[in-house]
Formats: C-alpha cells, structure tokens, sequence
C-alpha cells in the first residue's frame, strides 16, 4: 500500500512516516503542497494523508484538486491543528474522507487508514 | 585692464573658499532673500533684480525676479565683473557702454538695457556675489536708490554670516549636549561600580565591628564605618543626579497610599529625632487615602527635606504637613511642606541653597555634614513632577520648605493593584534567623512596616526549634551564624524537617557564587545587605507568589513518540535531537518576526511549531502558540502576546534541558 504524506512540520512527517513504515506503508514524504500535488499526479496512491496549512498549497487545495480536476475518489485523510470547526466541515465539504485534529493519535490514524482501505478494496 | 577674455579675481581660490564657507549654493529658497530682491526691484523701479553667488563656473542666483533660470554659465555674465570692483557698478545704458554693447545678452537673451550691481563682499574682503537692478530700458539710479541698494547688500552678507553663525552653534550644541550625555552616562556607570565594592567595605567593617576589639581599635572601625556610610550617600545622590539630567529618571505613575506614605516617612525619620524636638505630621482631614503618582521620588523628597530639618533643628519643633488645595474631577492637589524652628537661612542664600555642592554657610559641611547635594536633588525631583519648589525662612527663627504636586485620583480598581504595599499578603507569620541584635531590630522594624509578625531566632538551631513548634509563612535567614549557620540550617529544614516553606537568604556581603550556593542548599531568595525595604518586600512576594502556585517541575511525556518509533530507540533519540536542534532555532525566528511586528511569518511559525509540541504532548506550550497565532491573525500584538512569547522561550528552555538530560 502506498501513502502520499504531505506535512511541513519536519519532526511530525518523519514520525508519521516512520510509524506507518513499520506497519507496512510504503510513504512518499513532502513537505510542500505543491510537490506532492505533483507526485500525486505523476503517480497511483493508495492513500493521501495531508495537513492543511502548508507552504506552496494547501491540503484544502490538494484535496479540491483531486476530487475536482484529476477527478480520482482516492480516499484523503485531512490533519490538522487548527481548532476550528468549519475547519472539519469545509474539509468534507470538498470532498476529505477523513478529518483528524492534531495532535494525531498513531493508534487512531492507523485505525482510519485501514477503514478507508478496507472499504475501497 | 589687459582685456582678458574672462575676468579673474587675483585671489580667486581665497575667494571660492569664502563663498564655500556659507554653504550657499544650491539652497533651497530662502525668503529673507526672496524679500531683499524684491526690495531692489521696488527702490529701483526695475523688472528684473537678483541675488547672485559666482562659483569657479556659474552665477547660481539665489533668489530672482525677471530672469526665471537658476543658474547661467559664469563667462555670459555680466557680474563676474561686478565681482572685480569694490564699489557698486551701475551701466545707464548697455547701448553705449563699449564692453557690453555687442554682449549677447544685450543685443538678444535679457535684453538689458541697464544695470546696477554691487558686489557682496564678506567681512574679510572678498566679493563672493551679486545683488543686481536690471532693466530692458536706459534709466540712473538717484544716490538714495544707490543707498539704499547698498544698505540691501550689507543685508544680505549678515544674513549670510547669520546663517553660518547658526550653523556653527548648533554644532557647538550637539557636541556640548554629547560631552553632557557622556557625563552623565561615565557618572552613572562609575557610582554603579564603586558602590558594588563599596558595599563589600561597610558589610565587612560591619563584620569587623563585631569582633573583639580593644577601644583603640573599635575607635578605629567606627570612623570607617560612618566614612563608608557617608561615602555611599555621596554616591546614591551623585547617582540620582545622573539619571535625571541623562533623562533616565522617569516619573512613576502608580497608585499609592498617600497616608500611609506620609506616616512611612514620619516613623523612619522620627527614630533620629533627638528629645528636645517636637516631631509633628499633620494631614488634612480631607486628604485623599490613594492617588496616582511617584511614590517613591515623593518619600525621597520628604526623607530628605525633614533629614535637613532635623539636622539644622537644635530645639523647638519640626513639622511635616499635607494639606488639600484643590480637588478637581481628576485630580487633587495637595501643598505639602516641612517647617522647622531651626538655624535658618539668611536672605542671600535662599536661592543659591539649591544649587549643588553649595550650602548656606561653608562652615555647614563641616558643622552639620551631608553631600550638598540633597536639595538640588529635592528641587529637580519636585520640577520632574511640574512643580516648583520654594522657600520661606528667617536667620534664627526657622524655614519652611514647600511645593505643591499635582496628583490624578485613583480608582477602586486601581487601589488593589497597589503594588508596594505588603497588604495583599495577609498578615504573614515569618521566623528570623539573625544573630546580629542591631540587624534584628532593623527588620523587626521593617517588618512591622510592611504589617507581618515576625519572631526572633539568635541562630539556626534556635531557628529551626521555633519551627518545630509554631507554624511560618516564610524564613529570613542570615548566612553567618553561631551554631548552626545559613546553609546549615537550610540543608536541615529541607532534608531532615522536609519543609518546603519559603527561606529568603539575607547576608551582609555579596560573595561570588554565595548566592548559587543559598539557592543550591535549597533556599528561594537572595536579599544583599544594606538591604533596600522595597527589595525585600518585592522577595516576600516572589516566594509567596511562588509557593501560592507552585511551580511544578515540568514532565515531559514521550509516550506518544514512542508510539511513533514502534520502540526503535535509534528513531525516537533521532527525533528528540531534531526537536532540540529546531525549536531553539525556530523560536528565535519566532521573536524576530515578533520583533519586526511581521505577521504572516509568526502565524506561520507559531502554526508549523504547534505540530512539534504535540510529539512530546506539550499541551500548555501548543496554548501559547495558539494564541500567539491568533494574535497573529488579527494583526495585532499585545503585552499579553509579548508575555505568552517569553514564558515559551524559558519553557523551551526548560524542555531543551530535560530531554537533554534523558
């Protein structure tokens, strides 16, 4: 299985992917919107795990991007630290399967991530 | 003449050097000259006047009317040679005049037709310039218009020198002004540092004084002692001096007990009245219990005024006394004045009395002491506060000293948040550990000052019997004791009794490393001897505050990263260290763009930060970044968000320490 994980917070990409290396992943990590946009594009995913607030785009924008111009139903999970309401429901509004408030559990992450893939598949 | 092409003065470079010295050229305009050009234009009836300046090139024209260009190439002009003659040079008609009747400038460009001009000639001789009358038909000027056109130029060169003369004062000014700074600035460093070993020297006579000495020697030591104590008088007044003429005393504007001030002043002072003087505080009945103002400068003002009222007081009585004069909406002011049946200053003296270093009779250093500068201290710190100081007083019969300040009412609200007063502490119950007997009436005093109980110990075994039986709020420790001392007794309370109740150590001489040692034996704070009452109230609060809401030793909890690792070891040590590498480096970023008031970089950076407080599930700190990203987004800072910044820096600190330490 492989996983996009789009976060610019060094400490917390490297953990999550670390984390999700040792259950089995496969994890492309970036730490600009921008470039894993990219590599969504260039590549197939199983997955995308994105933090919103981040520098070249956001993971509102990827998501909106997905959904709306590659037109793929990849399932997204949605982190974010933002304490915000509409925050969560702006992200299923377009389109995110997941919503997680950090500080994200590894335990629930993992839970989530074998939901979205266990329905797809 | 030898008809040279273009005329040259013989002493042309003395000459541009001259002109270069008004820093003339290319000025902007100037209406002193603006007004002379037209004044010319006027008394000679002409279209076209100006003033003019000739550099090594160019007539620049100062100021102008009818000509309508800055500047014309020096060798068309027909000043350059105005500027060759003494006196005025004055052509009725270019027509028949043999050098510039075929002059361009006659036959086309101005057309002039005549011309008037006299040279400017500086006050050491040379012709820097022009002021110049033109006209487009032949005309003579009549002797009052020469006259008066002569009297314009002679205008003009002072109002020249004028501006040169305002130029080298203001120079002078500012180097006056910054040899003032430098002064101040030398004094106020060298009283700092010589009051530090200054101090050392009294603590330790102090120390001396205690000893078994014979009468010789004892005579000795007391004669260093009241040297010392003077010496450091000398240096806390030359001190004070220096901050207000630098401009480093500010005025406070703080709420105070008035009252309580007052009578703060009376009890210190009255223990130095002798018996034959009547000591009075009198306030009016309508005076106010708080207002708004300069506590402190007014205690100091008071202190010194009664201290010289006593001093120069042999009998009869002296009287401090408030009275209210006006009450507005706002404000209050209040008259307050210190009289005394002393001495007495004669007549001539009365002004001159303010002044340093001066008092009313020479023999009044020897006769009476003190530095001389206490009044002009007084008179400075009373007109910082807009008053005035003044003085009544009669040879023999007595003086009164007097002003009148102004202070704004405070509120309800206000009055709470009094900082300098013990009140808010309850009545704290506090144990002494003092051997010296002088020292334990010094604070026992203090103490019932601020309001607190307070009971004696001679030494730290007989301190730590008394804390076996009663209940304290908080210890003042003396460091060297019979018996049992400072550190003694405080190893003792926190390992053996395993108390935790505040201990604030009080030692008479300021050792390196003795103060990371009282704090290493467990002790809270540090009061150095001669201790300021302020400073010791402002300790009993921090270890009140401190115990009030303990501080709890911070738990980092790693829990989550090592979940995250899946128990490799080599990952989670990885992460830790780029943790402690980043944060330091991101919330220096984080306080320069707060610094910079740059708004978007600190939202970004509080944001990005957040997610690496959560990997060690720092919940308080992620608060504060929260809110500062907040602030951030509102695109305003405040006190508050200053505050929440430097608490993250020293508990990122704190953190950086314990994870270091793992």
């Amino acid at each position: 299985m492989k996983i996009v994980l789009a976060e610019d917070n060094e400490i917390l990409r490297k953990s999550l992917s670390f984390f999700l290396a040792s259950k089995g992943f496969t994890v492309d990590q970036f730490s600009d919107g921008k470039e894993a946009l990219n590599a969504i594009e260039a590549n197939s995913y199983d997955l995308i795990l994105t933090d919103i607030n981040m520098p070249g785009i956001s993971g509102m924008e990827i998501t909106q991007y997905v959904r709306q111009s590659i037109g793929s139903d990849i399932p997204i999970i949605i982190f974010t630290s933002s304490g915000v309401e509409q925050t969560e429901l702006d992200s299923f509004d377009i389109g995110a399967n997941e919503f997680i408030a950090k500080p994200v559990s590894p335990a629930v992450l993992l839970v989530r991530i074998n939901k979205l893939l266990n329905k797809r598949a | 003449m030898n008809n040279p092409q273009h005329p040259i003065p013989h002493n042309e470079p003395e000459r541009l050097a001259a002109l270069k010295r008004y820093n003339i050229l290319d000025s902007l305009p100037n209406h002193a000259f603006d007004d002379a050009t037209k004044l010319v234009a006027y008394i000679c009836g002409v279209p076209i006047a100006h003033i003019s300046f000739i550099d090594e090139s160019r007539q620049w024209f100062k100021s102008e009317i009818g000509i309508g260009v800055t500047e014309v190439p020096r060798e068309i002009s027909f000043c350059q040679y105005t500027i060759m003659e003494s006196e005025m040079v004055e052509i009725p008609d270019t027509h028949t005049n043999e050098r510039f009747k075929d002059d361009p400038n006659v036959i086309d460009g101005f057309k002039i037709r005549f011309y008037a001009g006299i040279p400017l000639t500086t006050p050491d001789g040379y012709n820097i310039g022009t002021i110049c009358a033109i006209d487009h038909v032949s005309k003579e000027l009549n002797d009052n218009q020469r006259n008066a056109l002569s009297i314009i130029a002679k205008h003009v060169i002072n109002q020249l020198e004028l501006g040169t003369k305002n130029i080298d004062l203001n120079t002078q000014k500012k180097i006056a002004q910054r040899a003032v700074h430098a002064k101040d600035n030398f004094l106020a460093n060298m009283s700092h540092e010589i009051r530090t070993p200054l101090n050392a020297i009294i603590g330790f006579t102090d120390l001396l004084a205690q000893t078994k000495l014979d009468t010789v020697q004892r005579d000795y030591i007391e004669s260093v002692q009241i040297a010392g104590e003077n010496l450091l008088l000398i240096i806390n007044d030359i001190l004070d001096l220096s901050k207000i003429e630098s401009g480093n005393l500010k005025i406070d504007e703080q709420p105070f007990h008035l009252k309580k001030t007052l009578k703060h002043v009376y009890n210190l002072l009255k223990v130095k009245v002798p018996k034959d003087i009547e000591f009075n505080l009198f306030l009016d009945a309508e005076m106010p219990e708080v207002v708004i103002g300069d506590q402190g400068r007014l205690n100091q003002i008071l202190v010194n005024l009664t201290g010289n009222a006593l001093k120069f007081t042999e009998e009869g009585e002296v009287t401090i006394s408030v009275k209210k004069l006006e009450e507005t909406e706002d404000r209050y002011a209040l008259r307050f004045s210190v009289k005394d049946t002393g001495i007495g200053i004669p007549e001539n003296k009365l002004k001159t009395i303010f002044e340093r270093f001066t008092q009313a009779e020479e023999s009044t250093t020897r006769r009476f002491g003190g530095t001389g500068l206490g009044l002009n201290i007084v008179k400075q710190l009373v007109e910082l506060q807009d008053s005035k100081i003044q003085v009544k007083s009669k040879p023999d019969r007595g003086s009164e000293f007097f002003f009148v300040l102004t202070y704004k009412k405070a509120n309800q609200a206000e009055l709470v948040a009094e900082p300098l007063s013990g009140e808010h502490l309850h009545k704290l119950k506090i144990l002494l550990c003092e051997d010296n007997v002088l020292n334990q009436k010094l604070i026992k005093s203090v103490i019932d000052n601020f309001g607190f109980e307070l009971d004696i110990a001679d030494n730290g075994e007989a301190g730590i019997a008394l804390l076996s039986k009663n209940e304290y709020d908080l210890i003042l420790m003396d460091l060297q004791m019979p018996v049992k001392d400072g550190y003694q007794t405080t190893e003792y309370i926190r390992n053996e009794m395993q108390l935790t109740i505040p201990i604030i150590a009080m030692t008479a001489h300021s050792l390196v490393g003795e103060q990371e040692r009282c704090y290493a034996v467990g002790m809270d704070a540090y009061v150095p001897k001669p201790f300021k009452q302020v400073v010791l109230l402002d300790a009993i609060k921090t270890v009140m505050n401190k115990d009030s809401m303990p501080v709890q030793k911070r738990l980092v909890d790693l829990s989550f990263l090592e979940e995250m690792s899946c128990g490799n070891l080599n990952f989670k040590q990885e992460m830790i260290d780029l943790f402690i590498e980043k944060i330091q480096m991101e919330v220096t970023q984080l306080e320069e763009a707060f610094h910079n008031n740059d708004y978007d970089r600190v939202e970004k950076l509080s944001h990005n930060m957040k997610s690496s407080f959560d990997m060690f599930l720092l919940e308080d700190l992620t608060g504060c970044l929260s809110f500062i990203e907040k602030e951030a987004k509102l695109r305003q800072f405040t006190t508050e968000t200053a505050e929440q910044l430097s608490l993250l820096r020293s508990e990122i600190t704190e953190v950086v320490k314990i994870l270091k330490e793992l």
